[in-house]
């Protein structure tokens, strides 16, 4: 079964009682978007569906293997991951940073051949970084890096996206561009599931939705079920407005 | 793949001239057409003895020395995300020191210094290691003050040792801990040693830049983490002890022969661990020779040259650096 | 009687066919052998140096290290480093014939090398009295200087025994003897100044410590009380090493004016020149007994 599939899935926030287990089939085409305040663990949740942190209980599943029987790399090359937070210890470059990307793909004795730098290259082009290339990553911007990292995923192309707050320290524009992508990722066959904390991102971009709440409680569906002002204005505790805007809901905070 | 060998054939053509300048200077000196002439099987038995039984083989373990504890230091750099790091900051040199001190304060010597520096450097490693795991997962900075402490309780050792040990045997005591190549006899171990270590790090190199931006990162990117960084850890932990073994301790390559590499090079790790085999391996000859033909017949220590040479260098590159 | 001789015989031979080759055990337990007496000599030590030169064998020196300035004709060699530093390369190039190294004080992996290359290496450690005079005989015989040279170990051997005579029971002086200043340093009975003390009719205050250079604090000196103070030091410029004791008159020494200098390149180095650093050294006692 294609798709990253979770069963049963308890992610393991310290201190916090188990709440609703997940079950979700993330299909390819489908855009996924976590919702909720801070402290919902929706970073947890990432880090689990890329088994990066064990699960309390319950488990993921990818290609009918839960994610503790595959090999990293060969995991790598299926599921990757945008993190929000990142750490250049040692300096490098944005196309050094990029090519890493394709690390999964290489033997320990390859070089990067021509064809790497091409797909490197085609992800900064995307991401409108190609501008950057020989710069130092630590001398760029925040909303820089943060497509720095997102053409390093588009580098290592994986089948299921995971990404942190994407659209963290971009312009509207940006934004703009990287939802237009990664909707254009979910068309070519692609499964994405993110966090964002733009409930109005999440509401034009995302076909489905999944809310956290900071008891641990889920609910999960369809954008258009999940995207009503009671459940929103629980998860936040905090009253919205809503508007409809070319089709689609927008919700303002009520002064 | 001209970027990787660009850098790594002017270093190479560094380290051989460096050789060369190492056999031609000695104390006496020996005429370079001899010296040719030595190296045929030819010349007189005294300068076969010159070259062939003091100077080549010093040179090569000077040589093997230097390059074992640059790569060391650059593993630790990257193994503990921390540019400060290197293998006497973890306290294996305060491990091999303690041991080669005990054998020296029991009047024993050759063999059972080497060993007992090895032994010395592979449980201070065990030590570390094991204390900064503790009770839950170890991180870079546990890992890294727990060397610090442990490092600390060795150096205390090392002066309480000196403070009891006898007049007479203070002085190849104080001579150990500066690094000495005089004590170097067969270049062959620590020069196999650094040849392999090279064919077996360029393979893990690409890894190692993925290492390099984080546990959780590298692990999504399809590098398993814990493996590669028992891997680095024993390695570095194998290498200094090599090093510490042939020499004693010569403090500085391991922090700063990376650091200069990287300022010039970049940081692919593919590059910079053979650049630092190289380059290590060249400081320490230069050294050596310096330390052996500055003030003949007197010998200096060769970890004051390392320094003295290294230090300029060093900031220079730094200034020159973004 | 004819088997007796026939053993004789059968001992002999082997001898006779080596009739040139001189063998002697160093200090190590170790045979050196060579196969005519040593022209080229190398001595890794001030003290080597000394021994060698009062072994008659000095003109056969062709080689010393840092400090080697007994006698000072001995400085005309050619200088191959430090005791605990020595330039191999150099030394191999003034090819000798014979190396005589300082068991405890050159570096072992250095003098393993030097065996390695072949060269004859003689290891000394003098430790007794005795000690001195046979590693004089044994220099010189492999020397080839054995007149000259058993003539300095016995006039050594026999000025010791005269001063044992002398002095070694005369009424106990309960002696501190001073290394060095600042750590402050002394020695024990162990020691060969130690062994000095005892042949002068001297009391070590300090002979019962376990370590042969002890360094000790002040406070113990004053606890001890001893009836003389002698320093020795670096050089012969550190007489206030012991003016400092006078600032203590409830010491003895000091009361009685006991604090007395020896020169330490008498005393410190284990060569024939202690003979005449013992004499001073027992005269000083004497001196403190007269003062009683």
């Amino acid at each position: 079964m294609a798709g990253l599939i979770l069963q049963q899935l308890v992610i393991d926030v310290p201190g916090r009682a188990s709440g609703t287990p997940l079950d979700i089939h993330v299909q390819p085409g489908q855009v996924w978007g976590v919702l909720g305040p801070n402290g919902a663990g929706k970073t947890t949740l990432l880090h689990t569906m890329a088994g990066l942190r064990p699960a309390r209980s319950g488990q993921v599943v990818l290609a009918d293997q839960p994610l503790a029987g595959w090999r990293r790399k060969a995991l790598a090359k299926q599921l990757g991951l945008v993190f929000q937070e990142r750490q250049d210890g040692f300096p490098a470059t944005v196309l050094e940073t990029v090519l890493i990307g394709r690390h999964p793909y290489l033997s320990p004795w390859q070089m990067e051949t021509a064809q790497d730098l091409t797909v490197a290259r085609e992800a900064l082009q995307a991401l409108d970084v190609a501008h950057l290339e020989e710069r130092l990553v630590s001398t760029l911007s925040g909303g820089e890096r943060q497509r720095v990292a997102i053409a390093t995923l588009l580098t290592q192309a994986p089948a299921i996206w995971l990404a942190d707050e994407p659209t963290n320290h971009l312009d509207l524009h940006h934004q703009v561009a990287v939802m237009q992508l990664l909707t254009q990722q979910a068309a070519a066959g692609r499964a994405i599931f993110m966090c964002l904390h733009d409930l109005n991102l999440a509401a034009r971009w995302c076909d489905h939705i999944l809310l956290l709440y900071p008891n641990g409680d889920a609910c999960w569906g369809p954008a258009a079920r999940m995207l009503v002002p009671a459940a929103l204005e629980r998860l936040y505790d905090q009253p919205l407005v809503t508007v409809e805007v070319e089709g689609a809901p927008f919700f303002v905070p009520r002064k | 793949m001209p970027r990787l060998l660009l850098p790594l054939l002017t270093l190479t053509i560094a380290a051989l001239a460096a050789m060369v300048l190492s056999v031609s200077y000695g104390s006496v000196p020996v005429p370079v057409a001899d010296i040719l002439a030595v190296l045929q099987g030819q010349g007189s038995e005294l300068q076969r003895t010159l070259i062939m039984d003091l100077r080549l083989p010093r040179t090569l373990s000077a040589f093997a020395t230097g390059g074992l504890l640059a790569v060391a230091g650059a593993l630790m750099q990257v193994l503990l995300r921390n540019p400060l790091a290197d293998p006497y900051v973890l306290g294996l040199s305060g491990g091999a020191a303690v041991g080669a001190l005990t054998m020296m304060l029991l009047g024993l010597g050759g063999l059972f210094i080497s060993s007992a520096a090895f032994a010395g450097a592979l449980l201070a490693t065990l030590l570390v290691f094991g204390l900064a795991h503790g009770m839950g997962s170890w991180t870079p900075s546990r890992l890294l003050l727990t060397g610090v402490v442990v490092a600390a309780g060795w150096g205390a050792l090392i002066t309480l040792m000196l403070a009891l040990a006898p007049a007479q045997r203070l002085p190849g005591m104080l001579y150990w801990l500066m690094g000495d190549l005089s004590y170097a006899r067969t270049p062959a171990p620590a020069l196999l040693v650094l040849l392999l270590t090279c064919l077996l790090v360029i393979p893990l190199g690409r890894s190692l830049n993925v290492l390099a931006r984080g546990p959780m990162q590298a692990a999504a990117l399809g590098v398993s983490v814990q493996p590669l960084e028992w891997t680095v850890y024993v390695m570095a932990s194998l290498l200094t002890a090599v090093a510490v073994t042939t020499a004693g301790s010569i403090g500085f390559v391991g922090l700063v022969v990376p650091h200069m590499l990287r300022l010039v090079l970049g940081n692919d790790q593919r590059l910079i661990l053979p650049a630092c085999a190289l380059a290590g391996g060249t400081l320490l000859v230069l050294a050596d020779t310096l330390a052996r033909t500055l003030i003949a017949p007197e010998q200096l220590p060769v970890g004051v040259i390392t320094a003295l040479l290294g230090v300029p260098t060093f900031l220079y590159l730094l200034s020159r650096s973004r | 009687m004819r088997p007796m001789l026939l053993v004789l015989v059968v001992m002999l031979v082997p001898a006779m066919a080596q009739a040139s080759q001189r063998c002697a055990v160093d200090d190590t337990g170790r045979e050196v052998c060579l196969a005519a007496p040593a022209q080229r000599i190398a001595t890794l030590s001030p003290g080597a140096t000394e021994l060698t030169w009062a072994a008659g064998a000095g003109e056969q020196v062709v080689a010393i290290v840092a400090y080697s300035d007994y006698p000072p004709q001995a400085q005309q060699a050619t200088s191959v480093g430090s005791h605990t530093r020595i330039d191999l390369e150099r030394l191999m190039s003034l090819a000798p014939d014979l190396v005589v190294a300082w068991v405890t004080g050159n570096p072992a992996e250095q003098v393993e090398t030097l065996r390695s290359l072949g060269l004859p290496v003689f290891s000394i450690e003098p430790r007794e009295f005795e000690d001195v005079a046979s590693v004089i005989e044994r220099l010189a015989y492999l020397a080839g200087t054995e007149v000259p040279g058993n003539a300095e170990a016995n006039r050594f051997r026999t000025g010791m025994a005269a001063l044992a005579d002398e002095y070694a029971h005369r009424d106990p002086v309960r002696v501190f003897y001073q290394v060095w200043n600042e750590p402050l340093m002394t020695i024990n009975d162990q020691h060969l100044i130690g062994k000095v003390v005892t042949l002068c009719g001297g009391d070590n205050v300090f002979g019962e410590l376990p370590r042969l250079v002890p360094r000790i604090d002040r406070e113990v000196v004053i606890a001890a009380n001893p009836e003389a103070i002698l320093a020795g030091g670096m050089g012969e410029e550190n007489r206030h090493w012991l003016t400092y004791w006078q600032q203590f008159p409830g010491l003895l020494a000091t009361r009685q004016d006991n604090l007395f200098f020896i020169p330490p390149s008498l005393i410190q180095r284990p060569t024939p020149r202690m003979l005449e650093g013992t004499r001073l050294f027992c005269e000083k006692l004497d001196r403190a007994r007269a003062r009683r």
